[in-house]
């Protein structure tokens, strides 16, 4: 059974579509990457799957069932537009959220501790939320979306705001949760992220889905089109016909050939042109191409 | 019913603390204190009230009788006027007159008393505070008496005090109720207007409460978190209760500290200034619990209407237009009730405390003034408790769609369309 499962959808404001015949499957137990550009309808797609904005046409399942107000209370959810209780104290108010989410009153309070530490922020708990900073704001959020380990999780954008450590928690935590059993749906744009942490991934852009699946296969379709070349010496090599486009980094470059091209006819025409090569390596595209590949041709 | 009994203490615990609600709750037991306190105070320390006093008796013969009739005392006992002189006859009034004005200019003199020479003219009171109405009924009793003692003296007969034969007497008003006779000292009076103003602030303010309370969770988004948790109705069903408790606990404060004072006020009075009189009012129980009663319905039919308003807008600005929508008939009801007052029985009264809407107001007040025939009260509730149901119903339904709403104001054909949703 999928965790989530997509069919058809479509979603009109006025007379913006927003999205428009969007399918997409998740399934259970994986780490889901929702991509795409601003304004691709990547919140709007999620806002549905909440039933918070009612679809157009299509249907939209969550563990099987029709989404309902009910579908929704299965979810953790973190939404883009961050906003709790400001003039509440941070450990009440993750207890309130925690025992609404059917914890008891003892069991959420103690979570509560535990995940506080875990955030650094225990000294903040008698805090009132009004007095944190954004970042660690986001935290409490992410800890009011997660507290009651729900099956299916959505995070709308939840890196943002946070700084490398507390980044690196949260994609910590949401790997142990993926370890536990539990789906989880991600929205960014930090593609790194995306890249080191997700199963599958699915693109929107302009209201429709235009790349899903497992990324390692996404990732193997493309195949092995691209050389990284470290070297010294001339690079006149580099306007090889083979070379589709090439990306300049302080080291090195990064070529994209063309379709067909082969690899060891580069490697040839730098040797010929007397560069001195100290790494020559073929590389899988990354999802940061695939997305600007795909983004910017559609 | 956990998740709403979390939301009703949520609701109820965070307002409490709040310090809004610690002084709002104080204040009222405390200028109850501060002025029964102030009464007492100024009735100590009213020597200032001494009205010194000149009669210029023009007419001649009338002074020394007008100045024998204000004999009246002030609340500490002493005399309300001091009558320094009596100037008959003057040979050139107006330079006495002149004379007097720079005594009273000078703060030797508060007034003087002008008697025309001839009678059908105005006597005249000259005085620094006009202000004072307190000083004229008296005055002119005093006078009127001096009048009859001189015309009845030039129809051959004396009299040496015509308070005597003029002194009236006083009509005493008495209430009749189904529970026996109490005397009226304008208390019943006070206590309606009271009510009317507690009723119409507190129905308001509790609205208000709860419309800012949903729409508080509207602006800083906590909506969208609580939605992935509880049904929108669960959340209108532990808001408005949890509201209510805490205007049950500030009235439950106000009640009892206003009872002990109502009922202890003149030994406090007492305290403050030995030997002085405060007036013990007594509310009846029942009317207490009537009022009690129809606050708690208007409060469930009022703030369901301010929690849908509060849902269907996303900033302040827009709610403060839009609670017109629940604040029109509570204001109405302050443009009409002197109408109620003045005749609680007619016609206009019966109907207009009936309507759901007016009826928290309006029937306390007229149960309060006279008791209505218990078909009215029964009446009364029955409308309001079943428009208080069909108004959460549809409350609940703006709520349901409203409170996931962001951007552009609802227009009022649109609200009529979100009842119409399923």
């Amino acid at each position: 059974m999928d965790a989530i499962s997509i069919e058809n959808v479509t979603k009109s404001y006025d007379a913006v579509t927003a999205v428009s015949g969007v399918n997409l499957q998740v399934r259970e137990g994986a780490i889901l990457g929702l991509l795409g550009p601003n304004g691709a309808g990547k919140t709007t797609t999620i806002r549905m799957v909440m039933n918070i904005l009612v679809p157009d046409e299509g249907t939209i399942r969550v563990l099987g069932k029709p989404v309902s107000d009910k579908t929704r209370e299965i979810i953790g959810y973190l939404p883009e537009e961050r906003g709790l209780y400001p003039r509440m104290q941070v450990r009440s108010l993750i207890v309130f959220l925690g025992a609404l989410r059917g914890l008891s009153e003892a069991e959420a309070d103690r979570r509560a501790l535990e995940w506080l530490e875990r955030f650094e922020l225990s000294e903040w708990a008698d805090k009132k939320l009004v007095d944190l900073s954004k970042g660690m704001q986001q935290k409490v959020q992410f800890i009011t979306a997660v507290i009651h380990r729900p099956p299916l999780v959505i995070l709308d954008e939840p890196f943002s705001g946070l700084d490398p450590v507390n980044a690196a928690t949260v994609k910590d935590i949401m790997l142990e949760m993926r370890s536990q059993g539990s789906t989880i749906v991600l929205s960014t744009h930090r593609m790194e992220q995306v890249e080191k942490m997700c199963d599958s991934i699915c693109l929107i852009n302009k209201g429709r889905n235009i790349l899903d699946g497992e990324l390692r296969a996404i990732k193997q379709s493309y195949g092995k089109n691209t050389v990284h070349i470290e070297f010294t010496g001339p690079d006149t090599f580099l306007s090889d016909p083979a070379i589709a486009s090439i990306n300049r980094f302080g080291s090195g470059v990064e070529a994209k050939l063309k379709p067909g091209a082969d690899p060891q006819q580069i490697l040839k025409a730098a040797i010929e042109v007397g560069a001195q090569i100290n790494r020559f390596e073929l590389l899988e595209p990354s999802l940061n191409d695939i997305f600007i590949e795909k983004t910017a041709h559609a | 019913m956990r998740k709403i009994w979390l939301i009703v203490k949520r609701e109820y615990i965070t307002r409490v603390k709040t310090k809004g609600f610690v002084i709002g709750t104080l204040i009222v037991p405390l200028m109850g204190i501060f002025s029964v306190a102030l009464v007492a105070f100024l009735v100590r320390h009213s020597e200032d009230q001494n009205v010194r006093m000149v009669i210029v008796d023009n007419a001649g013969g009338l002074a020394a009788s007008t100045a024998r009739s204000l004999n009246g005392a002030i609340a500490n006992g002493k005399p309300e006027f001091t009558i320094s002189e009596s100037i008959e006859r003057p040979a050139s009034p107006d330079a006495v007159q002149q004379g007097l004005r720079a005594r009273i200019n000078s703060g030797a003199l508060d007034a003087y008393l002008v008697i025309p020479g001839d009678l059908s003219q105005p006597f005249e009171l000259h005085t620094r505070n006009p202000g004072n109405f307190a000083l004229l009924g008296p005055l002119t009793a005093a006078v009127n008496q001096a009048l009859i003692e001189a015309r009845l003296r030039a129809r051959g007969i004396h009299v040496d005090d015509v308070s005597e034969i003029a002194r009236g007497a006083d009509l005493q008003v008495i209430k009749v109720t189904q529970s026996g006779e109490s005397v009226e000292k304008g208390q019943t009076l006070g206590i309606a207007i009271g009510l009317v103003i507690l009723l119409y602030m507190s129905l308001l303010m509790y609205g208000i409460i709860t419309m800012r309370s949903v729409l508080e969770e509207k602006t800083t988004r906590t909506m969208e978190v609580l939605i992935s948790s509880v049904q929108p109705f669960q959340l209108l069903a532990g808001k408005i209760p949890g509201v209510a408790g805490v205007a049950f606990t500030q009235f439950l404060i106000w009640t009892v500290s206003l009872g002990l004072l109502l009922s202890y006020g003149a030994v406090m009075a007492a305290m403050f200034s030995p030997g002085s009189s405060f007036p013990a009012i007594h509310v009846p129980i029942s009317l207490l619990i009537w009022v009690g009663f129809f606050f708690f319905g208007g409060y469930f039919l009022y703030s369901a209407m301010f929690a849908a308003i509060g849902s269907a807008c996303s900033t302040e600005q827009d709610a403060a237009q839009l609670q017109w929508l629940a604040m029109g008939p509570l204001v109405f009801c302050m443009v009409i009730y002197s109408l109620v007052l003045n005749a609680p029985a007619s016609t206009a009264s019966i109907v207009l405390s009936e309507i759901p809407f007016f009826a928290p107001v309006l029937m306390p007040l007229r149960i309060s003034i006279q008791t209505p025939p218990f078909w009215q009260e029964a009446l009364s509730v029955v409308l309001l408790l079943l428009t208080t149901v069909g108004v959460i119903y549809a409350s609940a339904k703006v709520y349901r769609i409203g409170v996931l709403m962001y951007g552009k104001r609802p227009t009022l054909p649109e609200l009529v369309r979100w009842l119409r949703y399923s």
